[in-house]
Parts: C-alpha cells; structure tokens; sequence
C-alpha cells in the first residue's frame, strides 16, 4: 500500500465524526429555534398603560423580539453561505437559483417587508385586530395586556418568516463576497501542504474572511431593526410614542450600518493588504 | 528507491490521461514517465496543457468543479485517482510551489512549521523541535544566515526572492518526494533565478523536481530531461541536450529554435 493511501479505520473514523457533527449541528438548532418560540411567544405583549410606554420598555421588549431572530437568522445564512460557496460546485444548478433568489431578496428595500408582514402576514393570522383593541379585563398588574397564546405562535411565525426574508438573504450574499475576497492562491499554498477542506477553512480563510462576515451580520440586523419601526406600530397602536420610537429605531439601524461600514473600512484593508 | 512496485525509477506515471475542463478537452492522451531524483522540465506555448498537467499530480485541479479526468496516474507506484488514497497524504508527498510567490500571512517560523502542524497531532511537536526543524529547513534552502533574525517577522513582508525560497522550505518538513514547480521564477529577478535554480540542483538528488518554465534558457540550463507540449499533447520526452539540439518532431524544432508562432 502506498504511503498516501487512507486506511479502512481511518475512512469509517471519517465518516462517524461526519454523521456525529451533522447530528449535533441539527439538534442544536432544533433546540434553539423551539426555546426561542417558546420564550417569544410568551413575551409578545402590549404595552397599554401609560406606566410603562416609555422609550426604554419598548425599546428593550423589541429588542427582545427582533435579535434572538436575527442572531439565528445571521447564524444560519452565514452556515449557507459557507455551503454555498466552499462545497456546491460553481456548475451547480442549485447554486446558481439559490444565488439568483438571494439577489433578488436582498434588492428589496426593507420598508416593504416590514409593509408585508402588516398587510398580509398579520391580517393572516387575524392578530392585528386583537392587538387594536386589547380586551381590559386581560390587562395584568405590570400594565401588560396578554394576548391568548395561538395567536401569539401565530404573530412569532409571521414575524419570523418576514425576518427570515430579510435577514438570511444578506448574510448569505455578504459571507459569499467576504469567502470570496480570501485570494485563491492562499487558499491553494494551504491545500498543497496537504491540509485539508476544514483545516483550509478554519486556519486560512475564516480568519481573513471574518471581519467582512461581522460586518455583514450587522448590516443584516441593522436591516432588521430598520423594518422593527414598522411592526412597532403594529404591535403598539393608540400609544403616544410612536414616531419617538420611530426616529429611535431609524437611528439605530444608521448607526448599525455605520458601525458596519467602519468595520470594513478599518479592518479589511488591513487584512487584505496581506492577503 | 521504489523498486519493489516499479521496476525502473519513475516517480510519476501516467496512462492516456485526457483532462476537461467543461467541453474543452485540455490534455490529450498524455503518456509520460518521469524519472526518480532529477530535474524534469516542462515547455511549451502558453495554454498548451503544462500547468493543467503538473496541477493532475497533486489533484489541486479537482477543486474546480467542471474538471473531467480520465486515465491513469501512478505516483510512487499508487495509482492517485484510486478510492482510498488520501489527499492531504497525497499533497505531503507532492509538494508545489507556484508562479508567484504565496507564503502565508503569518511569521516565517509558522510558516515552515504550518504544514507540519496539521499533520501532527496538538500539542505533539515540542519548541526545541519546531526550533531545530525551522532551522535545517531554512538552512537548506540558504536562508538561515539571513532570517535567523526575522523569525517573528511577517512572511509576505520578505523579499520575492526569499518567500519564493521559503515556499520551497515550508514543503521540506513535511519531506515530500516529488516537488512540483510552476514556473518558480517567473516573478523574480535575474539574481533571484539564479538563487531558485541553484538551490534546485542541489535539492535535486533527494527530491524529484517537475518544472513548468517560459524560459527556454532556464529548461536547458537546469533539467536533464525535457519534455515539449503542445495544444494539450505530448510531442517530445527526451533528454534536454538532445530534444534542443537534435528534435525529433518538426514541431519541437520550431518551438526551440524560436520559429514558433
């Protein structure tokens, strides 16, 4: 046998830690996505008292709704991404639809999202008119008023779906170009020295590619907060607030973005000068 | 060396390897036997296949998804395109070095310990190890004298002279049997050419060097056999005093006396 050749032991220790991380990877998101229904679900309420309709409580009760889902939503475009790019080949058929699908979903201005999820999730799900008119008597000694729980998994799912829309396709597209922008021949200098796909990736690529994908993470929940002005209004009609929160939110998704443009502006170059 | 699978000394064999990419068909029937512990020099006009067949030996082609190949390649007596041959075994013992100098963006001393380090398990290889082996690795390759100060320094921030030496140094760890170059001296210096050149002749008996070069005076200088490509076939094999003085194919003879195009 020659000195190259792998071993039968060795192919099936290969082939166990593949089925082994696959299994874990996949009951991690599991678990993750049902504690995050569950705890969502449990967490949107309305604000009806005028006690606590302050900027800090809705700032900090959207905040709770809408960076759990765009953690998970950046997490997961992120490992697309990774797929997309470092295992389907560029011939892929596949490849090519997902690629065009993501082109289109990220050229929509996130102001018709947010419009989306009102007009046609919500009055779906029959939940806006529940929250127009919160029934008194549900009104708990916090000021809350609760919504009965279907709806609320009703109103978790719209809103992730429209979240889900907005958010994956941009982290997807930003990792692709921040994977991309790692020079080929760094990539092949690791490969001829006998390393491997993963050890290619976490050594090489991850590294210089990492600042460019934080950065598109923020640009994609920065896109995020920006439409959350809008299911604000949904979620909070007849308070005072409204266009304070407005503004506060419009001001944070800029200040989210230009926290992302000087990311890339300090730290790109920097590492692409080496590269 | 590899007696006991083959009865000559040949590092590389191939059998009618054809090569895709796509539709277009880039190699042709290619039949070459290269021989153990020389200098083999591969030449030919642009886009004739050189490359696309030095790039077979090691697999790095397959990263590219449209890659079809069919034949035979036996390295070191193992058929490579077999079901069980590991790649990044594979790639230890077929080193390459590229056109333009690719260290990684990292210190010198990692650099030559990179390749090392993901073979070995963590942990395993000791600082007085990693020490003495960065040592005769650069020594080898005449760098000790001048980087034994700039250990810690960046490797892209080195002269192209030196990352190109260093890129031949960082494969010598991991001792590799077949060194594969793609026109190494392409994007250095005369200086610098030299410096390549001699250091191959020396490296020459323990490594066998397969070198793509434009640089007709360079193939004739350094190799003992020589091998002429064109549009994707092998003209002619044949030792290089013979194959620039006496061709046997009409076509060899307008490339090497510069009649060509």
């Amino acid at each position: 046998m020659a000195i190259f050749s792998m071993t039968r032991p060795e192919l099936r220790k290969k082939i166990a830690l593949q089925g082994i991380a696959f299994i874990i990877v996949g009951a991690a998101f599991i678990f993750l996505w049902n504690t995050l229904k569950k705890t969502q679900a449990a967490n949107i309420q309305t604000p009806s008292s005028s006690r606590i309709s302050g900027t800090l409580p809705s700032l900090l009760s959207d905040l709770n709704l809408i960076l759990p889902i765009s953690l998970l939503a950046v997490l997961f475009g992120v490992a697309f991404a990774f797929y997309l790019e470092e295992w389907l080949p560029t011939t892929s058929k596949v490849r090519s639809f997902i690629e065009s699908q993501v082109a289109f979903f990220v050229e929509i201005p996130s102001l018709l999202y947010g419009l989306l999820a009102i007009t046609v999730l919500f009055s779906y799900a029959d939940v806006s008119k529940e929250i127009g008119t919160p029934p008194i008597q549900n009104i708990n000694e916090a000021g809350l008023a609760a919504i009965p729980l279907q709806h609320n998994i009703a109103m978790f799912y719209a809103e992730t779906l429209v979240f889900i829309f907005m958010v994956i396709p941009v982290a997807i597209k930003t990792t692709q170009e921040a994977l991309r922008s790692v020079a080929t021949p760094i990539r092949e200098s690791a490969y001829v020295l006998g390393a491997n796909h993963w050890q290619v990736l976490a050594n090489r690529v991850v590294p210089l590619a990492l600042p460019r994908i934080l950065a598109g993470g923020c640009r994609a929940i920065s896109r995020s907060l920006a439409v959350a002005a809008l299911l604000i209004g949904v979620h909070i009609p007849g308070t005072r607030g409204i266009p304070d929160r407005f503004m506060l939110f419009l001001g944070g998704a800029l200040l989210l973005s230009t926290i992302s443009s000087f990311l890339i502006e300090i730290y790109v170059p920097a590492t692409a000068r080496h590269g | 060396m590899n007696s006991q699978t083959t009865p000559t000394n040949y590092s590389i064999e191939t059998e009618n390897l054809s090569l895709w990419y796509g539709d277009f068909q880039a190699l042709i029937d290619v039949n070459v036997k290269i021989p153990d512990g020389q200098i083999t020099s591969l030449i030919g006009p642009s886009g004739c296949g050189k490359t696309t067949l030095l790039r077979c030996f090691n697999r790095v082609n397959e990263r590219y998804g449209n890659v079809t190949t069919k034949g035979k390649i036996e390295i070191l007596g193992k058929n490579i395109y077999d079901a069980d041959v590991s790649l990044p075994e594979l790639r230890k013992s077929v080193g390459m070095v590229f056109q333009r100098p690719n260290p990684l963006p990292i210190s010198v001393y990692d650099n030559i310990l990179f390749g090392l380090r993901i073979h070995s398990p963590v942990r395993s290889i000791t600082q007085a190890e990693s020490d003495q082996i960065v040592e005769e690795a650069l020594t080898s390759v005449f760098l000790w004298e001048d980087l034994k100060d700039k250990l810690k320094v960046r490797a892209t921030s080195l002269q192209l002279e030196q990352q190109q030496k260093l890129c031949i140094a960082r494969l010598l760890p991991l001792k590799p049997r077949i060194i594969l170059m793609d026109e190494p001296c392409s994007a250095l210096d005369t200086k610098g050419t030299f410096a390549v050149e001699e250091l191959m002749e020396v490296l020459a008996g323990t490594y066998t060097f397969l070198i793509v070069t434009h640089n007709m005076a360079q193939a004739r200088r350094v190799s003992k056999e020589c091998i002429y490509m064109f549009l994707g076939e092998l003209i002619e094999h044949g030792e290089t005093q013979a194959l620039f003085e006496t061709p046997q194919h009409p076509k060899t003879a307008d490339y090497v006396q510069m009649r060509y195009g």
